[in-house]
């Protein structure tokens, strides 16, 4: 590109010798509300800008015409022709094609409605509005054009921006700690749940049963392991583990099959042979 | 069947019992109970009422109180429960005036299903204690 520009320098030096300057002729922009009235048309002048920025409503038009002249007075048609507006503030541009027809003049609109997507976002300061030519022939030209102030944009931020911010902590919330009622009434209605044991050891106190055989050889080992399998259980709720009950459980209950099965034909021995 | 606590007894003996002076049918009953009913039954029956007992106030303390250790409460009352229907079968199941009922099964095959499935109910209840 740069030895390639280089040799274009000389090209395009003698081009600019040979080339006249282009000139804008008679231009002038129009404000047209909505409905088509026409709010503001003045002349542009190009020597000293205007005070007054060029203000435009969310409906309004903006009409502007101009013809692009050589310096002796043909009107010619540039090579390129752009719209540049720009925010000084921001730093944001927008660079808008301009179709010049082969005499020179030139018409170039667009509705606030609907802004051309180019149209930079609005700061708080005007855009800054010129007119860019490009020429093969011509020295290329910039021209200072007006400001314009804009409605300020409907979506300056981008539709998705709020999906990139982190989002807030999350803060979990748990069911609050459950109440122990006082020790008062837990302690009462320990003694009023256990009550019942009373009621029994006072019927059977009453009913006084008889066990004759309790003591006997073939009998005690039967009850004393289903003692043993029920501490197991009382021990397996305080320490063990279920593995180790299982391992232990299936011991004892063995035990107490073999003695069960002992002790149950020794009563059912008593039982018939009383008969 | 399950745990007909008094109906057995009373078969066919309020009318003896009942005298002239005509108590009221509860007083009947009671006395029909108490008279006609044998020791063994009255021992199961007495089981049972504790049971009744113990778990009618473990549900009062659920809900006068709290029902805080919900799993102690579920398996303290299950246990009540589960052993009042095993003494309850047990109990139908050596009544000798249900015998024809129950002409398989000996009072000591009835007592071993009762014992087995006491052990195997308090193994859930001690697991599930927590």
């Amino acid at each position: 590109m740069g030895p390639l520009s280089l040799l274009l320098l000389p090209l395009a030096a003698a081009l600019a010798v040979n080339a006249g300057q282009l000139s804008i002729q008679s231009p002038r922009f129009t404000v047209l509300s909505s409905d088509g009235n026409q709010l503001r048309t003045e002349q542009i002048s190009l020597s000293k800008k205007a005070k007054e920025p060029v203000t435009l409503g969310p409906t309004d038009s903006l009409k502007l015409t101009f013809q692009v002249k050589e310096e002796g007075g043909e009107g010619v048609q540039p090579h390129q022709t752009f719209l540049r507006f720009y925010d000084e503030t921001t730093g944001e541009e927008g660079i808008q094609p301009v179709k010049v027809t082969a005499s020179g003049k030139a018409k170039f609109d667009f509705n606030m409605a609907r802004p051309p997507a180019s149209l930079p976002p609005s700061g708080a300061a005007p855009l800054k509005v010129s007119l860019i030519l490009g020429s093969f022939v011509h020295t290329p030209a910039t021209v200072e054009l007006f400001d314009l102030v804009v409605p300020p944009s409907l979506s300056a931020v981008h539709p998705d921006e709020q999906t990139f911010h982190p989002l807030p902590e999350i803060q979990h919330t748990f069911r609050p700690e459950q109440k122990v009622p006082p020790k008062a009434v837990s302690a009462v209605f320990t003694g009023i749940v256990l009550s019942p044991w009373l009621v029994l050891i006072g019927l059977w106190g009453y009913l006084q049963p008889r066990v004759p055989h309790l003591f006997s050889l073939s009998i005690l080992p039967f009850t004393v392991s289903l003692g043993a399998l029920e501490a197991l259980l009382l021990w397996y709720w305080v320490e063990l583990r279920l593995g180790q009950i299982l391992l232990y459980g299936a011991g004892a209950a063995f035990v107490a099959a073999v003695t069960g099965k002992q002790a149950l034909v020794s009563i059912g021995e008593h039982r018939t042979g009383r008969k | 069947m399950a745990g007909p606590k008094a109906t057995a007894p009373v078969k066919g003996t309020s009318s003896s019992t009942s005298s002239s002076s005509s108590p009221s049918a509860v007083q009947t009953l009671w006395k029909a109970y108490l008279d006609h009913t044998a020791p063994r039954l009255k021992f199961i029956d007495s089981f049972l009422t504790f049971l009744v007992l113990s778990g009618v106030l473990q549900f009062v303390y659920c809900v006068l109180v709290t029902s805080f250790p919900f799993n102690a409460f579920l398996s303290g009352f299950a246990s009540t429960v589960g052993q009042f229907v095993l003494t309850a079968s047990l109990r139908s199941q050596v009544n000798s005036e249900n015998r024809t009922l129950f002409k398989d099964v000996s009072p000591e095959r009835a007592f071993a299903d009762f014992v087995i499935g006491s052990v195997v109910l308090h193994f859930f209840v001690f697991n599930f204690l927590g």
